[in-house]
């Protein structure tokens, strides 16, 4: 998933570092008051972990691999802070030692991997696990009881499938705007990336947990998410320190970076895209194929904005819930 | 030897800094070719106006041939970023047309290119010094200098154990369907991890007994000699001459 | 005023569990002092605890005159030299000399060039000056890392496990570089055999100090000995169980010299003995 320079339309690769840097700012703003010098060591070899297990291969069957992107890991050992700052730093290495993942297309590879991708992951487990808390049967995951187990299964899958469609939708919008001279038609870029990463995510699933499951059995004090009891405080200040309310946030803040993708498509859309190219007075080249599609890339468009949109909303809900929970327990 | 499959492609980690020893470039302030090759790279990533883009395709080129970075490696390094380029090339090439789709594979291989010399030609410490120095965070910065270290050690680590395991049977799983198999792999990664968290600890201590007061910045002061400067002039200029003929275009 | 003092030094894990308890000494200059113990005794952590990396402690550490305190481990780390077991925990810079200079560089000390001259040669390293650490060999590895504490001239050096892993030879040029240095030294070790080469004095730790004093008073403390789990040198103990079966030697001899007089002034009596009958 790492984009080099010169795929994306540039407005998109600026949106992109703008979105990027905006939530790392906020992200090193709490790091800097929560963490000490101390503390660095760790993180980087949990960055360093992350790194290599990225090298990893896992089958997914007929002799193709797959790759991890351990963005859930990461948010689920160490909180999504952490992850986020330790993905990025993951980026920049990727990007400047090894030119994988370009410097123009910085911005949207850590949107996607080091934003969306562990704020996703943690989110989506810490919204789920409350309601699996009632499985506990010995599995062979040892001291990790089956509902934990299930809901980092979840939030790694959710991570690698969000992130993966904010992927398609930006290749998707720099076609649509510029043309055809930047990204790749919706048409193509949204089954093709989802559907291949439908399949890397079940693999990046059943990883994350059996390297939790392992690390947990091993030495439960790396984990600071799974072990940590949810105590609950009486009140708002209880509701607005809760790792549920946060986790809600994260889900939001991972919306709201679709956003202005979404409205740069729509408004540009089939208009724009006669507009772009006589501005550039360059000729539409002859398509080889055309799209099966009569709408073609709104349609795909708008199925899948409203497919985000649904999940966004059925998670708030359950992080909505779970805060009334807490509430009233509390009472 | 460490030997690490990145994406696709075989790297060396302990390989990498030899080559920016070894070449000319990498006597060059760190800060120097940041900014050069990303000014170029920013430009040539904005080219839509195909003989612009192989104008810059061809400067990318002869900027790896003057590099002196072995041949070898960069070929090898681009042919693990091949995979997604050319899944865009031959996309935008079914879609708009035979013109727009050779555009975005030389577009996308002029910024590759400059890129992957930018990587082999620069020391990794001198890097993240530089990025500090241009004005990255501290803490950026020094979990840089860390983590490298520690990827370094921890995929020595891997291989060993990879091979431990070969020589107990068991080599990769067969598919998602094998659960005992990605069982394995994940425990694999799970004791790279536990073994690398010891280590941590002993490697700051081995830095601070050393004095080392994590801000990169404050270590190894160069200034921009001549032949910084004129290593951005350069690039700058060239920059400068495709972004006015793309915008040109436009009139 | 002792180079290195200790009073009343406790610590415990985080979990609660003591790692040492009520350690009182005082070193000085030009010691060289060898703490042994079984695993787990604290050894390692005594070290921690007096380069300032674990907190909080109980009692008093003071290093050449300034006291160990919340805020003042830099200012105590500056007078220590530390050799980690793994002498990768501590080798850094891609060349040999740009790693030996790496820690007067970060304390801005003076005339770096020389400094990395005479660390190098007097380890013997000079030839390895442009190498890559990296692939260097366990015992050539060392003396790198010694080389890059030397360099900074720290008045006390800490030494964990200095002689482990080595070949025989690489162990005996160590002990061979260790001995010619005039520095105030305490080392960790096993290696009751270096220990009887390079140290003056000893002191058992098992959480708590068991003993401090001479090698050779140690040998004859056999009941020291057991509780702490250690094994003497084999020549101690070939003396051991002769002096046991009734040959008359004075005391149990812990080096290699020490063996030699010993043997060849029991043997010279039992001759005189046999000749007087």
């Amino acid at each position: 998933m790492h984009i080099p320079d010169g795929l994306m339309d540039p407005m998109v690769s600026a949106i992109g570092w703008i979105e990027f840097m905006v939530v790392i700012a906020v992200a090193l703003l709490i790091s800097g008051k929560k963490f000490k010098e101390k503390d660095l060591p760790r993180i980087a070899v949990l960055s360093a972990g992350i790194f290599v297990a990225q090298m990893l291969n896992f089958p997914i069957g007929g002799g193709t691999t797959g790759h991890l992107v351990g963005a859930a890991l990461f948010a689920i050992m160490a909180g999504p802070v952490i992850a986020m700052v330790g993905m990025t730093v993951i980026l920049v290495i990727q990007a400047l030692m090894f030119g994988d993942g370009g410097i123009t297309a910085f911005g949207l590879n850590a949107t996607n991997m080091a934003i969306i991708a562990p704020l996703t992951g943690w989110g989506v487990y810490t919204l789920v696990k409350p309601f699996l808390a009632g499985l506990k049967t010995e599995t062979k995951h040892g001291k990790m009881n089956l509902g934990t187990a299930i809901a980092i299964g979840v939030g790694a899958w959710a991570s690698v499938f969000v992130s993966a469609s904010a992927c398609a939708a930006e290749m998707a919008v720099s076609y649509a705007i510029s043309g055809g001279a930047y990204g790749i038609a919706a048409t193509v870029s949204i089954p093709a990336m989802l559907g291949y990463h439908v399949i890397i995510a079940i693999g990046e699933a059943m990883i994350t947990v059996a390297v939790a499951a392992y690390v947990l059995s091993v030495s439960p004090n790396a984990f600071r998410s799974i072990s940590e009891k949810n105590v609950a405080v009486p009140g708002l200040k209880g509701i607005m320190s809760s790792k549920i309310a946060h986790a809600t946030v994260a889900v939001l803040i991972v919306f709201a970076l679709a956003l202005p993708l979404y409205f740069m498509y729509s408004s540009e859309g089939a208009d724009g895209l006669e507009k772009t190219m006589e501005d550039a007075g360059v000729d539409e080249g002859d398509a080889v194929l055309t799209s099966p599609f009569e709408y073609g890339e709104t349609y795909f468009a708008a199925l899948f904005a409203g497919i985000l949109g649904f999940v966004a909303t059925a998670l708030v809900g359950l992080g909505l819930m779970n805060i009334f929970k807490i509430g009233r327990a509390a009472e | 030897m460490i030997v690490g499959h990145v994406r696709g492609h075989h790297t060396r980690t302990d390989e990498l800094d030899e080559h920016a020893r070894a070449s000319w470039m990498g006597r060059l302030d760190a800060r120097a070719k940041i900014i050069g090759v990303v000014v170029f790279v920013t430009v040539a990533a904005m080219l839509t106006v195909t003989e612009l883009i192989f104008a810059a395709l061809a400067l990318s080129v002869i900027f790896a041939a003057f590099s002196q970075v072995p041949a070898r490696h960069l070929l090898k390094a681009y042919a693990g970023a091949l995979p997604f380029i050319l899944i865009a090339s031959v996309s935008v090439f079914l879609f708009a047309g035979i013109d727009r789709g050779i555009g975005m594979w030389a577009r996308t291989s002029a910024c590759v290119i400059a890129l992957l010399v930018l990587a082999s030609a620069t020391e990794s410490l001198q890097l993240f010094a530089g990025l500090r120095r241009l004005g990255v965070p501290k803490i950026i910065s020094t979990l840089l200098m860390l983590t490298y270290k520690y990827i370094v050690l921890m995929a020595d680590e891997l291989v060993r154990m990879k091979t431990a395991r070969k020589a107990r049977g068991f080599s990769g799983g067969r598919s998602l369907f094998d659960l005992r198999g990605l069982k394995i792999i994940g425990y694999t990664a799970g004791m790279v991890f536990v073994r690398a968290s010891d280590r941590a600890e002993k490697g700051y201590e081995g830095l601070k007994m050393r004095g080392f007061n994590f801000d990169l910045k404050t270590w190894r002061q160069t200034r921009l000699a001549a032949a910084d400067l004129a290593f951005i002039a350069w690039f700058a200029v060239v920059s400068g001459a495709l972004i006015t003929f793309q915008l040109g275009a436009f009139a | 005023m002792s180079i290195l003092e200790i009073d009343g030094l406790s610590f415990s894990y985080e979990d609660g569990t003591p790692a040492i308890e009520g350690i009182s000494f005082k070193v000085e200059s030009g010691e060289k002092v060898a703490i042994i113990g079984p695993n787990g005794a604290g050894k390692s952590t005594l070290f921690s605890l007096i380069a300032g990396f674990r907190t909080p402690f109980t009692g008093k550490v003071i290093v050449n005159g300034d006291a160990l305190d919340d805020g003042s481990e830099d200012k105590v780390r500056r007078h220590l030299g530390m050799l980690f077991q793994d002498p990768d925990d501590q080798i850094f810079m891609p060349t040999v000399e740009e790693d030996v200079a790496f820690g007067p560089q970060n304390l801005a000390l003076d005339d770096i060039q020389g400094r990395v001259m005479n660390a190098l040669r007097s380890t013997g390293t000079e030839a390895l000056a442009k190498r890559v650490p990296h692939r260097l060999s366990h015992g050539m590895k060392k003396r790198v890392a010694i080389a890059g504490v030397l360099a900074m001239e720290p008045a006390i050096l800490l030494l964990d496990e200095p002689t482990s892993g080595l070949d025989p030879r690489a162990r005996s040029d160590l002990i061979g570089l260790l001995n010619g240095m005039k520095r105030t030294m305490l080392m960790a070790t096993h290696d009751l055999e270096a220990v009887a080469d390079l140290a003056d004095r000893v002191i058992v730790i098992n959480r708590s100090i068991m003993f401090d004093g001479t090698l050779a008073d140690l040998a004859h403390r056999k009941d020291m000995l057991e509780q702490a789990g250690i094994e003497l040198p084999s020549l101690s103990k070939l003396f051991s169980r002769l002096k046991d079966m009734g040959y008359d030697f004075r005391h149990i001899p812990v080096s290699l010299d020490n063996a030699t007089s010993e043997t060849a002034r029991v043997i010279d009596e039992m001759g005189r003995k046999r000749q007087g009958r």
